[in-house]
């Protein structure tokens, strides 16, 4: 007679237990990394200090990509920003989300018949959550990290696996726009 | 300079005794401009420099398209005078060139950069005014001349986003923004007897 207090578990649902504690743990103790090229990152301030107290949710900032979690892209980027985003995105470990403040991540906002700014986002990198708003007040951009939060708890923020699986969509859209990713940059060659 | 003489009258004695000034045009006590011709320029900036206005504030260009011309302007900055000199110049809109003011203000090398990345305007004499400096890889002409159309440009190089559902009236409700406007202009009426 087997017993009934341990079942073999397939190495799928091992991976899959393992993955819900990691995420468990990763939820509750998110490291951003803020890429503050636009306006919206003066709603970061009040958000981080003790108006609103990010850390009570287990947020903090991180100073370097390889050990964070969460990018923060605060607005618009030009195409030299979207460049060195793009680096950014790149170097940062596994899983990763971003999360777009602001209308000009979703579609150019007030830049959106500039000559320098993209206008949507989720082209270039995948981005997990989008707060809207000319800028987005400050509750908002708390809903929108409890919303990532909800997402990585129900297996939703999955942008990063599309990065990978759609990376030819990813990498074509990048090359339509900036012609060339890689930086060329005078004062570093 | 005498005590009864204001700094904008004393640059104005100091410029236009020695050069031929096309149009002078004081802005307040603090900013005077001179439009001068193109040869006059280097002189007249070497000139400023050994008086006391030693600082380059800025080095920009305005595109007068229907003229068929580019106006470099030139901002100088006096530590000890409060006058900002502008010294504005015409140039040719189709070869668009004047020398480099380098030797002169060394400060002026990441303006003309600037300056020729976003007007085309040529300065030669600036060793590196052809590298790009803030628009990388730019595939168009100039984009701050009044001929680039920067929305065209971005509809053809940035998609938009596409909308799944149309978000328009279809019950023939009053809008939530029309009410309120009506609302608003009622108050007005109201507060001002019905007239306007």
């Amino acid at each position: 007679m087997l017993s009934t207090k341990f079942s073999p578990m397939s190495k799928e649902e091992v991976d899959r237990k393992w993955w819900e504690i990691g995420d468990f743990f990763r939820r509750n103790s998110l490291w951003m990394l803020m890429y503050c090229t636009g306006c919206c990152a003066i709603e970061l301030p009040p958000a981080m200090t003790s108006a609103y107290d990010m850390e009570r949710l287990g947020m903090g900032p991180m100073a370097t990509p390889r050990q964070a979690d969460v990018l923060l892209v605060t607005g618009y980027l030009s195409l030299k920003t979207l460049r060195r985003l793009i680096y950014t995105y790149e170097q940062m470990s596994e899983p990763k989300y971003v999360v777009g403040f602001g209308s000009c991540t979703i579609n150019g906002g007030i830049y959106h018949d500039s000559h320098a700014v993209i206008n949507q986002l989720n082209k270039y990198v995948p981005v997990d959550v989008f707060v809207a708003g000319c800028m987005p007040n400050t509750e908002s951009v708390m809903n929108g990290f409890i919303d990532l939060m909800d997402l990585i708890k129900n297996k939703k923020a999955n942008g990063w696996k599309d990065y990978h699986e759609r990376n030819d969509w990813y990498k074509a859209n990048q090359k339509a726009a900036l012609g060339e990713v890689k930086i060329h940059d005078e004062f570093h060659e | 300079m005498t005590n009864s003489m204001s700094n904008t009258e004393f640059v104005t004695n100091l410029v236009e005794n020695q050069y031929k000034v096309l149009k002078t045009e004081v802005l307040d006590q603090y900013q005077i401009a001179f439009e001068v011709k193109k040869e006059d320029v280097h002189s007249i900036l070497s000139l400023l420099k050994t008086s006391g206005w030693i600082q380059l504030s800025y080095l920009s260009a305005v595109d007068w398209i229907k003229d068929n011309e580019f106006e470099v302007v030139y901002i100088v900055f006096n530590w000890d005078k409060a006058v900002h000199i502008q010294i504005r110049t015409r140039l040719d809109r189709e070869s668009a060139s004047i020398n480099s003011v380098l030797p002169i203000y060394p400060g002026c090398k990441y303006y003309e950069r600037e300056a020729h990345e976003f007007f085309g305007i040529k300065f030669p004499g600036n060793p590196d005014y052809e590298k790009q400096l803030i628009l990388e890889n730019w595939d168009d002409i100039p984009p701050l001349r009044k001929d680039f159309d920067p929305r065209q440009y971005s509809d053809k190089k940035f998609s938009h986003m596409e909308y799944k559902n149309d978000f328009v009236n279809k019950d023939g409700k009053v809008s939530k923004q029309e009410a309120r406007e009506k609302r608003f202009s009622d108050a007005d009426k109201l507060r001002t007897g019905g007239k306007k």
